[in-house]
């Protein structure tokens, strides 16, 4: 059962929802993860695979696809304009976050995320398949322009946002917060020269918003992390960050979607830039 | 450089699969990554069972060898390790099966894109090369202490 309290409530669906909705003509399901051959070791009927590096970041720059690439991607996987776009993955959703959010980017507006993610949908022993499925092509009218002055940051909003003193939001763990470590435990070292985090930035990981089964808290736990705890008030601006931005991502879904927060951006250039970037002010602990 | 014979054998299998196949290849070798753990009664020369940062999960090296000096590996992994990590654990199980110590260390690491496809290596890089790494890093180890062995 969703929360109803949620700010859109309409953004989060079951996995019971998803497993009634399968055969429906104007709904896509996305599957997206860390673990690169997840989806090729069985997914949900119906589901395709968009893979967070291969698919939606540039190959040679740091940057996501162009408007033109992503109106082919989609079109590829039989997704339109007006077609529903429900997202799920390993990691408590952590990828599938990202990847709504870059589709978002690009204008797409009827998006969801099915709560519990791929870990809920198979410990409750729901059906999976390796059947790949095809679909006819979609029509996909690419928007003008991503919307990255909308619900990305940048490395100077970012920096102006420290300099204002208004809220920032470090979703990365503790010690990389406070700059013993510039990579999560369990993952690789990734080329951060400096530890820490950006002047003024409170630190709210990613995984508070999260239950022990993957799905998300309620929306007065939400609201108490966020507001009782980091002291977000309702009409702020805000800007997110972790590492490369997929964390922040997951962050950002529940500020903007559960929380209802209007004003809330992704920096995705995160602290692989801004402790790389030379002369940008840290503070450690 | 040349490749074990029984590393070679799964390169040319690779090799010749198109990218599609050669995923369903590395999941049914990922699928069989269970079955590299010790067996019953099994005895080792060295065990290094570790979590590190560059794994989603604890993996276990386990190394034996033969009186000709023969290596045999087995691998024990964590739940969360992914499935690339488990398909090189059953490639490198089988590939690098009774090569020498030597053998081991010599081994490039460059057969890795041919099996795994240039693309999956630049997209996961930090995962594709980690088995190979610690079956060296032991086999080293246990040279090391033949060495010492030697000298006293």
């Amino acid at each position: 059962m969703i929360d109803k309290n949620f700010a859109h409530p309409d953004a989060l669906v079951t996995t019971q929802w998803v497993a009634e909705h399968l055969s429906d003509s104007g709904l896509r399901l996305i599957e997206s993860n860390e673990d690169i051959l997840l989806y090729d070791t069985g997914h949900i009927q119906g589901a395709v695979h968009i893979d967070w590096r291969a698919d939606l970041q540039d190959e040679t720059i740091r940057d996501y696809i162009n408007v033109e690439q992503f109106s082919a991607l989609c079109e590829r996987h039989g997704i339109s304009n007006d077609t529903t776009v429900v997202f799920y993955g390993d990691k408590s959703n952590w990828w599938a976050c990202y990847a709504l959010w870059v589709f978002r980017l690009f204008g797409h507006t009827k998006v969801k995320i099915m709560d519990g993610g791929r870990e809920k949908w198979v410990a409750e022993g729901r059906h999976v398949t390796r059947a790949v499925p095809h679909f006819v092509h979609g029509h996909y009218s690419p928007s003008e322009k991503r919307r990255d002055d909308e619900i990305r940051a940048f490395y100077d909003q970012a920096l102006a946002q420290s300099r204002e003193g208004r809220p920032l939001i470090d979703v990365r763990s503790p010690g990389e917060f406070r700059g013993e470590m510039t990579h999560m435990p369990e993952y690789p070292q990734e080329g951060v020269l400096r530890g820490g985090h950006i002047p003024g930035a409170a630190s709210v990981p990613w995984k508070m918003a999260v239950a022990e089964d993957a799905t998300f808290k309620s929306y007065e736990e939400l609201r108490t992390i966020y507001e009782d705890e980091a002291g977000l008030k309702r009409g702020d601006d805000v800007v997110a960050y972790c590492r490369i931005g997929e964390r922040s991502s997951h962050t950002w879904f529940v500020l903007t979607y559960l929380l209802g927060y209007k004003n809330v951006r992704n920096y995705d250039g995160s602290w692989t830039e801004w402790g790389n970037r030379v002369g940008a002010p840290i503070e450690k602990g | 450089m040349s490749y074990p014979a029984k590393l070679s054998q799964i390169i040319e299998l690779f090799e010749t699969l198109p990218n599609s196949e050669k995923r369903e290849a590395l999941i049914s070798y990922a699928d069989s990554a269970m079955r590299q753990g010790p067996k019953d009664g099994e005895t080792f020369d060295l065990e290094d069972i570790r979590k590190d940062e560059e794994c989603t999960d604890s993996v276990g090296v386990f190394l034996k060898l033969s009186p000709t000096r023969e290596c045999t590996f087995r691998v024990t992994l964590g739940p969360h390790v992914q499935t690339l990590t488990k398909a090189m654990t059953s490639i490198l199980c089988k590939g690098l099966d009774g090569l020498t110590p030597e053998e081991v260390i010599e081994v490039p690491a460059d057969f890795v894109p041919k099996i795994v496809g240039a693309d999956l290596v630049r997209q996961r890089s930090q995962t594709v090369y980690y088995i190979l790494t610690r079956m060296k890093g032991i086999t080293k180890v246990w040279l090391n202490q033949e060495r010492s062995a030697k000298h006293i």
